[in-house]
């Protein structure tokens, strides 16, 4: 079953149903053109790349060549994670790196290796999509953890300093925050899983099925990827916020300021 | 009349700051610090707001890093192996103490979930006696840490640090959040000569009733007065 192109004059048809929305903005007072102007030039030139780049990954098929694109994916993602958790990207950038990488090639090679099992390992149609698909909401995860790990230890530094007082060390000391911070990281998806299918149909599934996959093989997957998501991100929070420990405290167990973005 | 305790001669001091300068964003908050105190002593440091009152409190903790200079407890020095140790056998109490748990019970029993206490877990007899001595009352226990007042919480730090038998207390303003009756009660406790204390205070009758005081300006150690020993 072959699916149906949208070719040019109907792209620019579709480009016109954001007329709608900016001027119900507009109507409304809220002057947000460029704004709008910006998002939808940056989403269609950004993606467009990204065509051009599959298109041509998918072509050679090169095992080396997929590896770099997931290497490139995975440092854009650690750059990211540490610039929107407000932490300092000269000190935790390898922790990240570590964190990130080791979790989604585990689970990555996990459900390519063991569970799809294609001719070949490395076929760019599967690890390029399926790695990129892990590792964006790996990084959700992880700017949640590290997010609120570090807020909640600034915000209650007296409490974490009292235990530390009464004889923790400071894995016993952060421990509190450590959990509710990994809690708050896998929420999202534990809540997502509960509720697929019932809320919305998920992006991947609708993707497989306008691409002519049978509804049930597009179940499959979207079950697949989901434990993928799952375990990756915990695994990586897990390992991130640990390794982020050493770095963040001097010698003493006080939280180095100087990790820290000011906001 | 020259009095002068010899025992201080053999004894060492359970608290020795040696030329101790700690830096903050480089800000000086406390130059070439020098002085000891010796088990069963009461220490109380004064100065103005900024002085480096707490900062002495809070580089003793390990929680300033040290430009120069050596602290030493039970003559050992401070140092990132040395200082959980150092914690483990003092007891912190600052102006609005935490209590880091919901219920008073669970507060009390807080530190005896780390592994360095957890073989010593008091008992419900324990827990009472402690409250008896602090007078509070024993339905106290199962009240919520948040709905106590702030001489109560006071006092359930102090009951927190005794159970623990720590004999060093270190004290940021404890009494200024104190009624009468509370106040009397700490003043009681810390009469005990076993229990050494280093502590911040403006309060004339807790400055009366200390051995030592520090006066503290600009970082600096001005003045050090010995009571009955001048």
């Amino acid at each position: 079953m072959e699916t149906l192109d949208i070719k040019l004059p109907q792209m620019a048809l579709l480009y016109g149903l954001c007329l709608l929305p900016w001027l119900l903005l507009w109507l409304i007072g809220l002057r947000l053109s460029r704004d709008i102007g910006v998002g939808i030039l940056r989403m269609s030139i950004q993606l467009a790349l990204v065509g051009i780049y599959l298109k041509t990954l998918f072509d050679l098929n090169n095992p080396w060549l997929n590896g770099l694109w997931i290497l490139v994916m995975l440092l854009v993602a650690d750059f990211s994670i540490l610039r929107r958790a407000g932490l300092k990207v000269r000190y935790f950038v390898l922790a990240t790196f570590i964190a990130i990488a080791s979790s989604i090639l585990l689970s990555t090679a996990y459900l390519v290796i063991l569970v799809i099992q294609p001719t070949h390992f490395y076929d760019a149609r599967y690890i390029v999509p399926l790695a990129g698909m892990i590792l964006g909401n790996c990084l959700q995860a992880n700017v949640i953890a590290l997010e609120r790990f570090y807020s909640a230890l600034r915000k209650n530094e007296n409490e974490y300093t009292t235990f530390l007082m009464l004889g923790a060390t400071r894995w016993e000391a952060v421990r509190p925050y450590f959990r509710e911070a990994v809690k708050a990281a896998i929420n999202p998806t534990i809540a997502s899983m509960a509720t697929m299918g019932l809320v919305s149909l998920p992006g991947m599934m609708t993707g497989q099925i306008l691409g002519g996959s049978e509804p049930w093989l597009a179940v499959k997957y979207q079950i697949a990827i989901m434990i993928c998501i799952f375990t990756s991100a915990t695994i990586a929070s897990i390992i991130n916020l640990k390794l982020s420990l050493a770095i963040a405290f001097n010698a003493f167990d006080v939280l180095r300021e100087e990790v820290i973005k000011k906001p | 009349m020259f009095r002068y305790d010899f025992s201080q001669l053999i004894t060492p001091p359970i608290i020795r700051f040696d030329q101790v300068s700690v830096t903050a964003h480089e800000k000086i908050l406390l130059a070439n610090i020098s002085f000891r105190l010796f088990a069963g002593e009461k220490a109380v440091l004064c100065g103005k707001s900024g002085s480096g009152k707490s900062s002495v409190l809070r580089t003793l903790l390990g929680l300033h890093p040290l430009k120069s200079g050596t602290v030493y407890f039970q003559e050992n020095p401070l140092t990132p192996e040395s200082v959980q140790s150092i914690r483990s056998c003092t007891a912190y109490i600052g102006q609005e103490p935490i209590l880091g748990a919901e219920s008073v019970r669970e507060a009390l029993l807080l530190p005896f979930q780390f592994k360095i206490h957890r073989s010593h877990q008091p008992t419900q007899a324990q827990l009472i006696e402690v409250l008896q001595r602090l007078q509070l009352p024993e339905d106290m226990l199962d009240r919520d840490s948040n709905r106590i007042s702030g001489g109560e919480k006071q006092r359930i730090a102090l009951a927190r640090g005794l159970l623990l038998g720590k004999k060093l207390y270190v004290l940021d303003e404890v009494t200024s959040a104190l009624d009468t009756d509370s106040k009397q009660v700490v003043f009681d406790v810390f009469s005990d000569p076993q229990l050494t204390v280093l502590s911040v205070a403006h309060d004339p009758e807790w400055l009366e009733r200390c051995d030592i005081v520090f006066d503290l300006d600009a970082g600096r150690l001005t003045e050090v007065k010995r009571h009955g020993n001048p």
